[in-house]
């Protein structure tokens, strides 16, 4: 249910030319779908070095799959994105595929993928400007409170409500969030994010190589190096 | 400190972690924050583990941003014609 919300969301980003483009695309998502699948099972087949596998592993590779599905059904040619819309794209989908690894069990994965489903509609521009404004208020306030500190060195008992707000405010879906499952949100999101973190990394690290042309068809090899090193 | 807890418990309209709450995320985060990690101390004051949350989280989705740069720089930037790119593209796009 979740990867059909990927997949609705990522067509959602292709706009008005999303049936004329998957016509244009099927063969390559066919004949991709084989690479992905190669090469995930090569990505997802563990070290053999260690008998155990770590869980924040489990979490990449879960990660990596689901990203990996939506940057396909979402970017398409060139023409059509700016270098700044495709980030957008690639920014949003990472997002959503976090939130899909976790099946939408907690309160930030719903929050994502929600924001997801909505992307691209004029009402997520003002709401991203008012959370950029909201961040920079944020900043400045805490510049303010650490100079006064420092002269005063009291207040802390109001800086630990303050820091509250600050964090429901970094948490997707936080604003609703009581302060009991508060922390275990911050806990569960802090290890997906850097399971994202990760998969980003790799896939990137890997692209790169392949840009250079250093990357040969030993997919598994190269691959497993940029996520072990 | 006892005695600003306690005016901070009578406070109405401030969010507030209860000291529980804030040890369970104390000993997990300091597995996962290397700031917290470092300090080793059982005593890590409410607001410094928030402040370092909070920066941690900016942090990585900060790194996320600059990701999404790359791989968006890349994707714009292979050559049309390259077995590179034939490559890269059926994976990724």
């Amino acid at each position: 249910m979740h990867v059909l919300a990927c997949a609705v969301l990522c067509l959602s980003l292709l706009g008005p030319h999303t049936p004329f483009l998957l016509t244009l695309l099927s063969p390559y998502i066919f004949i991709s779908s084989f690479f992905v699948s190669d090469s995930l099972s090569r990505i997802c087949s563990t070290s053999t070095k260690g008998s155990m596998r770590r869980p924040c592993d489990s979490l990449k590779r879960e990660f990596l799959k689901k990203w990996m599905t939506g940057l396909q059904s979402c970017s398409s040619s060139n023409k059509d994105m700016s270098i700044l819309e495709r980030k957008k794209a690639i920014k949003l989908s990472a997002d959503v595929a976090m939130a899909c690894a976790r099946n939408g069990a907690t309160c930030w994965s719903r929050a994502l993928i929600a924001a997801g489903a909505h992307s691209g509609h004029s009402n997520k521009r003002i709401r991203s400007k008012k959370i950029l404004k909201r961040s920079c208020r944020i900043r400045t306030r805490r510049k303010r409170r650490s100079k006064c500190a420092a002269q005063v060195g009291r207040a802390s008992w109001i800086s630990v409500g303050k820091r509250t707000r600050i964090l429901k405010s970094l948490i997707p879906g936080g604003e609703s969030m009581n302060e009991a499952s508060l922390v275990e949100e911050t806990l569960d999101y802090i290890t997906y994010l850097r399971a994202q973190v990760d998969g980003m990394r790799s896939l990137v690290d890997a692209s790169e190589l392949c840009r250079l042309g250093k990357w040969k068809w030993k997919l598994a090899g190269t691959v497993e190096a940029c996520m072990y090193k | 400190m006892s005695s600003s807890r306690r005016s901070r418990s009578r406070q109405s309209g401030v969010p507030r972690i209860t000291d529980d709450q804030l040890a369970h995320l104390v000993s997990k985060l300091q597995h996962l924050i290397p700031e917290l990690r470092r300090s080793r101390s059982d005593k890590v004051a409410a607001s410094k583990v928030l402040q370092e949350t909070c920066d941690y989280i900016r942090s990585l989705r900060r790194e996320v941003d600059d990701l999404s740069d790359r791989l968006s720089e890349l994707l714009a930037s292979t050559d049309m014609d390259s077995e590179q790119a034939a490559i890269m593209r059926s994976l990724l796009m």
